[in-house]
């Protein structure tokens, strides 16, 4: 990763958080490179959360059928549609809150928002108003979870090849400190 | 004697539903609320809420709000709060700590840690 450039290196990141995520809700999955899937049709959830500080800020969305969030539910949803979405958006803050952690001991904070969520029938993404977008995208059991962050970058940042100060580190997903 | 109740503060009903499954499997009443406001009412209402596990980024009042709140609001000793969040930041967790905040959890949680944060600082459930 050092020597890439900093698109490519938040973009990897945040692929490995989503990663770990996925890996702990205990799920089977393959990372999709590439090629763009086919639009899921059906009922179709997405959701978004945004970060930024002065320098960096974005996106990160995931989207895919009802099915697919369903299948990563940790409890058996009582209310599909309102708990679905919930969960989306639950995926979207846990995905971005790892990203934030890690990129803390590289000195860079950046403030997650609030996330927010849709289902229709028909969603796909289309053009984006960011100069960059970047697929991050899953397959779990035959479905596609597909994420796309979206990042501008401004021309004074720069991503330390290594983790500046360990002191920084964020505590750890999983774990607790006691006062 | 009645089990003790513990209040859930957090936008996501799913973390909220995960976190009262886990604590009522152990013998724990569970209150729910949205936001900080919404947990501000709660323990307003709910004299026998025995501690607070409560969300960082939620809209309405965000949870350093909701600590800052109860703190100004408690007659006697506040109710103790963990805060159980996505953000592991040292300066937050600092500054939750000054606020009165008696833990930090990082979401995932893992469902014994989050039992013995929940032991030690409320009891047994009663």
């Amino acid at each position: 990763m050092p020597g890439d450039s900093n698109e490519a290196r938040l973009a990897e990141t945040l692929a490995q958080c989503t990663a770990e995520l996925l890996a702990e809700l205990g799920v089977q999955f393959e990372r999709l490179t590439g090629v763009r899937q086919p639009p899921p049709t059906g009922e179709i959830i997405a959701a978004f959360g945004g970060f930024g500080n002065d320098e960096l800020w974005g996106s990160f969305t995931l989207l895919g059928p009802s099915k697919v969030f369903a299948r990563l539910h940790p409890l058996p949803p009582t209310m599909p549609q309102r708990d679905l979405t919930d969960w989306a958006c639950e995926l979207v803050n846990q995905s971005v809150g790892r990203f934030h952690n890690r990129l803390l001991a590289y000195g860079v904070k950046l403030a997650p928002g609030v996330p927010q969520s849709a289902l229709a029938e028909e969603l796909r993404l289309a053009s984006s108003l960011r100069p960059s977008r970047i697929p991050i995208s899953f397959a779990i059991d035959g479905m596609v979870l597909e994420g796309w962050l979206e990042l501008e970058i401004a021309p004074s940042f720069r991503l330390a090849e290594s983790p500046l100060d360990e002191e920084a580190a964020a505590l750890k997903e999983g774990s607790m400190v006691l006062f | 004697m009645s089990k003790k109740s513990i209040l859930i503060v957090d936008d996501s009903l799913t973390v909220r539903q995960q976190v009262s499954v886990t604590l009522k499997s152990a013998g724990y009443q569970t209150v729910e609320a949205c936001d900080g406001q919404q947990g501000v009412d709660a323990l307003r209402g709910h004299a026998e809420i025995a501690m607070v596990l409560c969300d960082l980024r939620m809209p309405c009042m965000n949870g350093l709000e909701f600590l800052d709140t109860i703190r100004g609001d408690a007659a006697g000793p506040p109710v103790p709060v963990v805060m159980l969040t996505t953000d592991g930041s040292p300066d937050l967790i600092a500054r939750a700590k000054r606020a009165g905040a008696k833990g930090w959890i990082v979401k995932p949680f893992q469902t014994e840690l989050l039992l013995a944060a929940v032991r030690r600082i409320a009891g047994e459930p009663g």
